[in-house]
Order: C-alpha cells, then sequence, then structure tokens
C-alpha cells in the first residue's frame, strides 16, 4: 500500500524536468509567501476562519492547484484545437454581466455561479494569449506582412474594448499588452508594433501639449529612419495627427458624467480620501518597512487600514511593510527567476504554438507583476491589477494556475 | 505535437529577456530609495498616522483668600466634539445632533466649517453644555457616531466677590504671547494669565497639560492605548493664597457697589491688601469659559472701563489728602512754627489771582493743627509760600510719589509727582509762578496720583514712616517640593521724619475724624485718623479722597478709598471708611474676646 503511494509520488517526480522542478518550487514559495502576507493582513479580522480572505485564498489556491494538475496532464492537442472555441465562448461570457451581472462597485465585471462571483475577464486573459498563439502558428501570411497581425490584433482588442466599457483598465492594458511580447516573439516586424501602438500613445500624450509635441518628433524621427513607403509612412503621420488633435476637442466636448466614467478608468478602484491617498499610504507603508520590515502582523499601516485593498492590489505594500527591503526583493528576484525560466524554455522549444504559449503566459505574468509592484511603489496611476500567487481573488488565482499548468504541460520533459 | 516552426533570433530573446530584467531593476531601486534612503522618513509618517495625542487640559491652581476661602475655583466645562468624517458618513447624524444642541442644521455646519482642521480632527461644536443635553447625547450615543464630549477645566468664582481686575483672567495665548514666553514650553491653544493675579503669578498657577497616546486607525478611530508609550498625566497648577480677606472684600464690594472708584484697605505694617475694589467691575463668570464676542465688547468698549483697575492703574489728584505733604516739610525744615495762624477769610490773593478756600466764609484763625483738621487751603496757601518747592517734592518722594509701588498687579501706574526740574521742563524755567506752588500744595495741578500710593502713603503714616510694599500674593503651596512657600517683599522706612512731627500730624489726623472734614469715618471706640480729600477735575463734580488709619491692638490698618466725583471726601468717601472700620473694629473686638475667653467646664 505505502510502496504504490511511493511509486506512485516517483512516477510524478520523474515525469518532471529540472525546469519543472525548479518552477514548482518557485510557485510554491510565492503562494506560501502569499498566503502568509494575507494571513498577516487579514489577521484581525473578526470572522470565522473560513471566511476570511486568507481562509478563502487557501481553499482557492487548492482548487487552483487542481486545475493546474489537470491542464498539466491534458494533451496539447486539445489545447490546441479548442482554443478558437474556447475564445468564443469566453467572449460570450465577458459580454454576459452586461445582460445579467450583478454590478459590484459599479462595474459590471462578475457574473454569479451559486454563491461566488466569477470574473470572466480573468479566464479571458488566458484564452486571448491562446487564440493568438494559435493563430500565429498557423496563419498563412508571412508574419513580415502586417495582415498576418490583423487577426491576434481583432483577438485582443474585441475584449479589450469590452472591458474597457466595464471599465477596467487594468485587465485591457493585460490583453493589450499581451500582443507586444508574442508578436514580436513570432518575429513581426518592430515598424508594425510601432504602428499598432502609436494611436494608442498618441491619444495618452494629447493631454497635453508638450508630451504630443515631444511625441510627434518622435513618430516624424521613426517614420524617417525606417524608410518605409511613403503613402504608409504618410497615412501613419497625420493618422496619429488627427486623432491627437481631436482628442482633446472630443475631451471638452463630452459631457461632465463622461469624462468622469473615462476618468475613473484611471482609478479604478475610486480613490474614496481625494487624489492619491491610496499611493501615497502605500508609499508610506512601504517605506516605513526599512530594510527587515516590521514583522509579521506588526504592520501599523495595514492593520490600521491605512492602506486600502491590503489583501488585494495593495497587497505588495504589505509585503514591504512587513518583511522590508530584504523581503521584497526576495519575492521580486523570484518573480524574476521564474520568468526567464519560461522564456528561456520558450527559446528552446521547437514549436511555435508551444513557444507562444510560454510566453504569453509568462508575459502575463510579467506585465501583473510590473505594473502591480509599479503603482504600489508610486512609479504608475493606479489601473488595479492584482499581484500573481498574492492577490486575494478566486478568478485571479484560479487563472494564474492554468497558465502555470499551462507553462509546465508545454515546457515539459515531455517531447512531442 | 508540431505545427510550424519556432522561429525566434537569439537577438529578440535577448531583447525581452533585457526588458525584463531592465523593470526589475528599475523596481528594486526605487524600493531601495523608499525603504532605505527615504525608510527612516516614512517610518516617521508611519507612526505619525497611527498615534494621536489627546490633550488632557489640566486645572490651574486654585485661588484661595488669607483665610483659605477660596476665591477662584475650577470647574469643568462638557464641551461636544465631532469627528467630521464619521459625521457626515453617517446620514442624519448632523440632524440628530443639531436637534439635541437646540441648534439649526446650518449653524451646526457652519461651526464644522469654521473651525475645520482635518477629516479626523475632533471639532468643537458646543462649549459648556448642560447636563441635560449631556444625557440626550450619551443615551442617543448609538445614533451619533463621531459626536464625543471632551471635560475642560474652567474658572469659576464660588465666593460671590468679584474681585474682577485683581483676579484678572486667562484667555487663549496669541501669537505676541508666545514669542514673550518662549522657551516656557507653551503651545499654541495654550491658556495663559492675561491680567491681574492670573497674570502675574502665571508661573505659579500654570498647569502643565498632558496627554494620552492613543492609537488610531485609518479612520481616525480610537484603538487602543500605545502599549509602547507612557501617558504624560496633567499637572494641576500650584494654589495660590491671596492677603485678601473674603469677608472684607465683599463688604467693600457692596459698599462700592454703582458707584465709579477705587477703594484698598492693607495692613500698615506688612503691605498685605486685605481689599481691593475698582468698581464698575464685572463678576469673574463672564471669563470662565469662552466669552461671547458681544460680551467681550461691551467690556472692552464700556466708557466706565470695567477691565481697568483704578486702584493701581487710574492716577487721580489726591486733593487735600496730599495737604499732609507740606506739613511734614513744614515740621521737619522748620519753615513755620506748629502754632503760626493764619487768619482764612475764604479766600487767598496772589498777584491778581485769587486763590478760594473750599469755605466760602472762610474758617477764621487756623492754626497748622486746625488747618489740618479743617483742611484749610488759605492756611496751606500761606504756608508754601514759605517752602522751597523742591523740599516740599522731596518729602513727596521719601513716600515714593511719581513711582510704581511694585505692587504685584501688572500695569501699575506711576503717578507724576512735579518738582522744580519738572515744571521747568514743562513751562520752561519763568513759565510757572507761586501759583503752581499753590495748586499743588492742596494736591490740584500737575500733581497725579493712584490709589495704591495713597494707600501706601497713608500706611506710612500710620507706620511712623514705614514704606510697604503693597501685594495681594500671600503664599503658595509648591505641589512639587509639597510645601507653603511665602512671598517675600522688602519694605522701606523713612528716618528723617523726626517723632515730634509724626506725634503732631497723628494727633491732627485723628481730629480730623474726631471733630474735622473726615467726621464720618468715626468709629466709636475706636483709634481712627484720616484725611479728607476733594479734588476738582475737569471732568465733572470733584472726586471725593478718604486716606485713614484704624489702630487696634494686634494690627494698624490702612485705607484708601477714591469715589470718582464724590463731591468731597467729607461724604460718601468718609462713610464708606467709617463702615470698614467699623467692620474691622468688631472683627478684632470679636478675635480678642476669643483669644481671652475663658475655657468653659462643664459643671458636675
Amino acid at each position: 500500500m505505502l510502496n504504490r503511494y511511493i511509486r506512485t509520488i516517483k512516477k510524478i517526480t520523474d515525469s518532471l524536468s529540472d525546469t519543472h522542478t525548479i518552477i514548482l518550487v518557485i510557485v510554491a514559495i510565492l503562494c506560501l509567501a502569499g498566503l502568509i502576507t494575507l494571513y498577516s493582513a487579514s489577521l484581525f479580522d473578526p470572522q470565522p476562519f473560513f471566511r476570511r480572505p486568507i481562509g478563502r485564498q487557501i481553499l482557492w489556491v487548492l482548487v487552483g492547484s487542481g486545475v493546474a494538475a489537470i491542464i498539466y496532464y491534458l494533451n496539447q492537442k486539445i489545447i490546441f484545437v479548442s482554443t478558437y472555441f474556447l475564445y468564443g465562448l469566453g467572449l460570450i461570457f465577458l459580454i454576459l454581466p452586461y445582460f445579467l451581472g450583478a454590478r459590484i462597485g459599479g462595474t459590471a465585471r462578475w457574473i454569479g455561479i451559486g454563491s461566488f462571483g466569477v470574473q470572466p475577464s480573468e479566464f479571458m486573459k488566458v484564452l486571448v494569449m491562446l487564440a493568438i498563439a494559435k493563430y500565429l502558428a498557423t496563419t498563412p501570411y508571412s508574419i513580415l506582412d502586417f495582415k498576418a497581425l490583423l487577426f491576434p490584433l481583432f483577438f485582443a482588442l474585441t475584449p479589450m474594448v469590452i472591458v474597457l466599457k466595464q471599465p477596467d483598465l487594468g485587465t485591457s492594458i493585460v490583453y493589450f499588452g499581451l500582443l507586444f511580447p508574442m508578436l514580436f516573439w513570432a518575429g513581426a516586424r518592430l515598424f508594425h508594433l510601432f504602428i499598432i501602438i502609436a494611436p494608442v500613445l498618441s491619444i495618452v500624450t494629447a493631454f497635453n501639449f508638450y508630451t504630443y509635441f515631444v511625441w510627434i518628433i518622435i513618430i516624424i524621427t521613426i517614420l524617417y529612419l525606417t524608410h518605409e513607403k511613403l503613402w504608409v509612412s504618410l497615412t501613419v503621420f497625420l493618422l496619429n495627427l488627427v486623432l491627437g488633435s481631436a482628442t482633446p476637442l472630443i475631451w471638452n466636448h463630452l459631457k461632465p458624467y463622461q469624462q468622469e466614467r473615462i476618468l475613473t478608468l484611471f482609478n479604478v478602484e475610486a480613490d474614496p480620501q481625494g487624489s492619491g491617498y491610496q499611493i501615497i499610504q502605500s508609499k508610506i507603508a512601504i517605506g516605513s518597512g526599512g530594510l527587515f520590515g516590521k514583522g509579521i502582523g506588526h504592520g501599523t499601516q495595514t492593520h490600521l487600514k491605512f492602506l486600502p485593498e491590503g489583501h488585494t492590489d495593495f497587497i505588495f505594500s504589505v509585503i514591504g511593510e512587513e518583511y522590508g527591503f530584504v523581503g521584497v526583493v526576495f519575492i521580486l528576484v523570484l518573480f524574476l527567476a521564474f520568468l526567464l525560466l519560461c522564456f528561456y524554455t520558450a527559446y528552446r522549444l521547437k514549436d511555435r504554438f508551444c513557444a507562444l504559449v510560454i510566453v504569453g503566459a509568462a508575459s502575463i505574468i510579467f506585465i501583473h507583476v510590473a505594473i502591480n509592484v509599479a503603482m504600489t511603489i508610486g512609479l504608475m496611476p493606479v489601473t488595479g491589477l492584482p499581484l500573481p500567487f498574492f492577490s486575494y481573488g478566486g478568478s485571479f488565482i484560479i487563472t494564474c494556475f492554468i497558465l502555470l499548468g499551462l507553462i509546465l504541460n508545454i515546457a515539459g520533459g515531455k517531447q512531442y | 505535437m508540431y505545427i510550424s516552426t519556432n522561429h525566434i533570433t537569439s537577438i529578440r530573446k535577448n531583447t525581452i529577456l533585457g526588458i525584463i530584467v531592465l523593470t526589475f531593476i528599475v523596481l528594486v531601486g526605487r524600493l531601495y530609495y523608499l525603504q532605505i534612503v527615504k525608510g527612516p522618513r516614512y517610518r516617521d509618517i508611519a507612526e505619525a498616522n497611527r498615534v494621536r495625542l489627546v490633550p488632557i487640559e489640566a486645572p490651574r491652581g486654585i485661588i484661595y483668600d488669607r483665610n483659605g476661602l477660596i476665591l477662584l475655583d475650577n470647574k469643568s466645562q462638557y464641551n461636544i466634539n465631532v469627528i467630521p468624517f464619521e459625521l457626515s458618513h453617517t446620514p442624519n447624524t448632523d440632524s440628530n445632533l443639531a436637534c439635541i444642541l437646540k441648534l439649526a442644521r446650518e449653524q451646526l455646519s457652519q461651526r464644522i466649517k469654521n473651525n475645520w482642521r482635518g477629516q479626523f480632527v475632533p471639532i468643537k461644536v458646543a462649549a459648556d453644555v448642560d447636563l441635560a443635553t449631556l444625557m440626550t447625547l450619551e443615551e442617543h450615543k448609538i445614533d451619533l457616531p463621531g459626536v464625543y464630549y471632551s471635560i475642560e477645566p474652567i474658572r469659576y468664582s464660588p465666593s460671590g466677590v468679584h474681585l474682577s481686575q485683581v483676579l484678572g483672567y486667562v484667555r487663549e495665548i496669541g501669537k505676541d504671547d508666545l514669542l514673550r514666553v518662549e522657551g516656557l514650553g507653551y503651545k499654541k491653544e495654550d491658556l495663559i494669565g492675561w491680567r491681574g493675579v492670573e497674570r502675574q503669578y502665571e508661573s505659579i498657577l500654570r498647569g502643565i497639560r498632558g496627554y494620552t497616546y492613543i492609537q488610531v486607525d485609518a479612520l481616525g478611530r480610537e484603538i487602543g492605548r500605545l502599549r509602547d508609550r507612557q501617558n504624560l498625566p496633567p499637572q494641576p497648577g500650584n494654589d495660590l493664597y491671596l492677603t485678601i480677606d473674603r469677608d472684607l472684600q465683599l463688604l467693600v464690594e457692596s459698599l462700592m457697589e454703582n458707584r465709579k472708584g477705587a477703594a484698598i484697605v492693607l495692613d500698615a505694617n506688612t503691605g498685605e491688601i486685605l481689599s481691593m475694589v475698582s468698581k464698575p467691575d464685572y463678576p469673574p463668570e463672564v471669563f470662565s469659559g469662552v466669552i461671547s464676542a458681544e460680551l467681550w465688547n461691551k467690556l472692552r468698549t464700556d466708557p466706565d472701563q470695567p477691565l481697568y483697575n483704578r486702584a493701581t492703574q487710574g492716577t487721580y489728584p489726591p486733593g487735600s489728602t496730599f495737604k499732609i505733604v507740606a506739613v511734614l516739610t513744614a515740621l521737619g525744615k522748620k519753615a513755620v512754627e506748629p502754632n503760626w495762624s493764619v487768619f482764612c477769610t475764604g479766600q487767598y490773593r496772589l498777584g491778581r489771582r485769587i486763590f478760594k478756600c473750599w469755605e466760602a466764609k472762610g474758617h477764621g484763625r487756623m492754626n497748622l493743627h486746625d488747618a489740618i483738621v479743617h483742611s484749610c487751603n488759605v492756611y496751606f496757601y500761606n504756608l508754601i509760600r514759605h517752602e522751597e518747592l523742591d523740599d516740599w517734592a522731596n518729602m513727596a518722594k521719601l513716600f515714593q510719589f511719581g513711582k510704581v509701588t511694585n505692587i504685584d498687579l501688572p500695569s501699575e501706574s506711576p503717578g507724576v509727582l512735579p518738582d522744580v526740574a519738572f515744571l521747568n521742563k514743562k513751562y520752561g524755567e519763568n513759565g510757572w509762578t507761586d501759583g503752581n506752588k499753590l495748586n499743588l500744595v492742596i494736591g490740584q495741578g500737575d500733581v497725579l496720583t493712584t490709589p495704591i500710593q495713597m494707600a501706601r502713603f497713608c500706611a506710612a503714616l500710620a507706620t511712623r514712616g514705614k514704606l510697604v510694599q503693597p501685594h495681594v500674593g500671600l503664599k503658595y503651596f509648591d505641589k512639587k517640593s509639597d510645601q507653603m512657600i511665602s512671598f517675600e517683599f522688602k519694605s522701606d522706612s523713612i528716618s528723617s521724619i523726626s517723632s515730634s512731627s509724626w506725634e503732631f500730624l497723628e494727633q491732627a489726623m485723628f481730629d480730623v475724624v474726631e471733630m474735622g472734614t473726615g467726621r464720618a469715618a468715626k468709629v466709636k471706640g475706636a483709634l481712627v485718623g484720616g484725611k479728607t480729600g476733594t479734588a476738582q477735575n475737569p471732568h465733572g463734580e470733584a472726586h471725593a479722597w478718604f486716606i485713614g488709619y484704624l489702630k487696634e491692638p494686634q494690627q494698624t490698618i490702612a485705607l484708601a478709598i477714591l469715589i470718582e466725583h464724590g463731591k468731597s471726601g467729607g461724604g460718601i468717601a468718609a462713610q464708606i471708611a467709617g463702615k470698614i472700620f467699623n467692620f474691622l473694629h468688631q472683627q478684632s473686638r470679636i478675635q480678642l474676646v476669643a483669644a481671652n475667653a475663658e475655657p468653659l467646664y462643664p459643671h458636675n
């Protein structure tokens, strides 16, 4: 009986390559650190254990591990074949909250299943990534042709527009941001990537004359240096010029409530105490942690609720306050190691789809980590992206585990 | 599974890896800056975030009279405070509170707006609420989140005496005062003694504000006390004992009621002021809590100046009481013999000017003694012409006229004592004549004195030249060393006046009360001396003066009474003095009886 168990465990460990082991260990440490942090953040929560964030998160991690295991053992063919179908399904679920979803905090991003709310937009991150990967692996067009980029663009922009309306800027940034590493990996031309990003930057920079001015000069320089066909360059230039110039005009003609709606994009978890309160308190929490932190459960900023969203978007501030510089660097190094491992693995793979899935999955993690941390330390405006394996939230943690399952599956020792 | 080839150049791979590594370096760099470089600063901010200092006001020292009766005490005032954040986040709280405080909602929000110091900083919306309101508030505590009451000690006077200008009052420290008392640990919003004893003995009476440290959450709600910090308990001020006799003070205040003027009663040997009244005054309760702007303006702009201590700050011509200076000069310099006499016809001619005696039909033949007793002006016009002005001025200077008495009350006036140099300076060397001298000798003209100077002068006359420093502070109980500390006051004495002069003057002053102008001050069976004065002034009726003393076996008591526009010193001023002397005489007789009483043993 015991022997059988040991043999089963041995079989499982044998099926894991070194890369697998390292990735698993890293994720295990991150999850554990995440749970400890959550435990600390909800230490003085008067509710019973399994109703607290920590209790629930433990359940989610267990469920997530199960999901990751299932995906790990799933045949890649099934994943590959069902991708578009799942993507379509995902889009339907994404629109669904507008018709039947409970609006939580004025945003339509949840649909209820039983007593749990599910956020389809989280799972959609995986599906967008898979769809793009599949298309790029199978497209008849040369990747150097802009036509090859049209479908990936469509795959990313459709859910992005839906999510932006929710409004959820963070998630839409993930959908959009995902495109670039994947297209870049697939070998798309830099000029094409530039064309894709340019309109976004034109709109953003247009709110300030000087930034817009600098941006226009950058466009001209790039267009000049790339020696594209004249009509292409001119079209791109004029398009951006018109877009940028029109933005302030359109903005000024918007009704205040419309402006308000757009502005809420930039502080999704609406700032309750006036501008920058969250960031200020987050910086105080992290800064006051010093080198070694205040110790688990001793973060005054966290426990006296100066720090808002301490167990979701601003969990990194809790880490900073309680574990100090040593703690945050340790966590960041783990994330970095995880990402580097993923990209090295992707580089080694023969198949484009597999490589792109890993690149996409790692990019999703990277975007979350970078934006979340940058936001908590005041390098970026608050956009409301959670920290993978740390932030509390069922849909998100399961999404992270799906990504982990995919990475392990594809990166695996199993060669095809 | 194979679908298509993974074309990836190592440059592209490395670019992506480079971007990732660079991002992490930027993040770590920023974290280094926040946690290591700025760490201590953020730690301070985090600390300030969670710690709130709650001040506990310390009561000021209690002020007692000489017998240990309370003159000025403290009581608790209940204030209602609100925390704006909590108030604005629960509906109806403001209207409920407004209803309980009997305010309009707009009034309440106006008060909050006026005192706004932050979302989480408590704001005082009502001061000194009564107990009924407080109880209603406690009953509805659950419906009033963010509404708290605080206790603040305020002054109150349980005894019924006013003693207004002597006690003074406290007020919130201003910017200028903060500079003045720099280094003594005063903070904004502290109370500081502003007038009278409260100001003079500030360092003794002042209580040191205490603090409790409480830990608050982001909403400013109290989470608990800080275990790692010691609370600072408030230190009440030291209790102060004044030389004032409360019963006497009550009497004098009632005698002076509805008049303008000042009265000072002091122990002639020690300078202890038993009573000091300046009317009109105000009840001390006016300043106990927060004074309303309306009342403050009324007190400040009242033409009768109730805030002004006439006893130490008011300067008046001393009138005939000042004739004593000329008497002492004449006796000392032997300018005339005591039996040198003058016939008073009711007027005195100097050149083309006529100086009148107050008795229009004249006093007839007067010698020095009779001239004092009947206060004959014409005699003194004649007398002063035999005296050098500076001799006269020097005599007055012996009694420290023209200088502050250094009474332990702030803002004392020095008065004016003219001498030759003064007149030369004011009128030019040839600008003044004997006419000025004639005015000065009867205490008119340029000479100005304060009632406290006159009281001290009188005390010196009663004690044959002992020049005391009048004072209201007796002793205080030092809480630190746990002992009673008496104040030391120096006294001086005048030795250049011969005892025969004193004897002569004493007899004359007794006779003033016995049969002269001061008969109203007479007390049966008591030894009372005095001098009346009627000071002409350009503002209306003459001011009435009476200075006098009562000699009892145990003590000698001197007083000075000034009634503005009291017409004549022999009238109202002497009457008041008589009542005071009578009271003191009875009191000392009772004390004498008590001291000599034989103990009674129960009969078998």
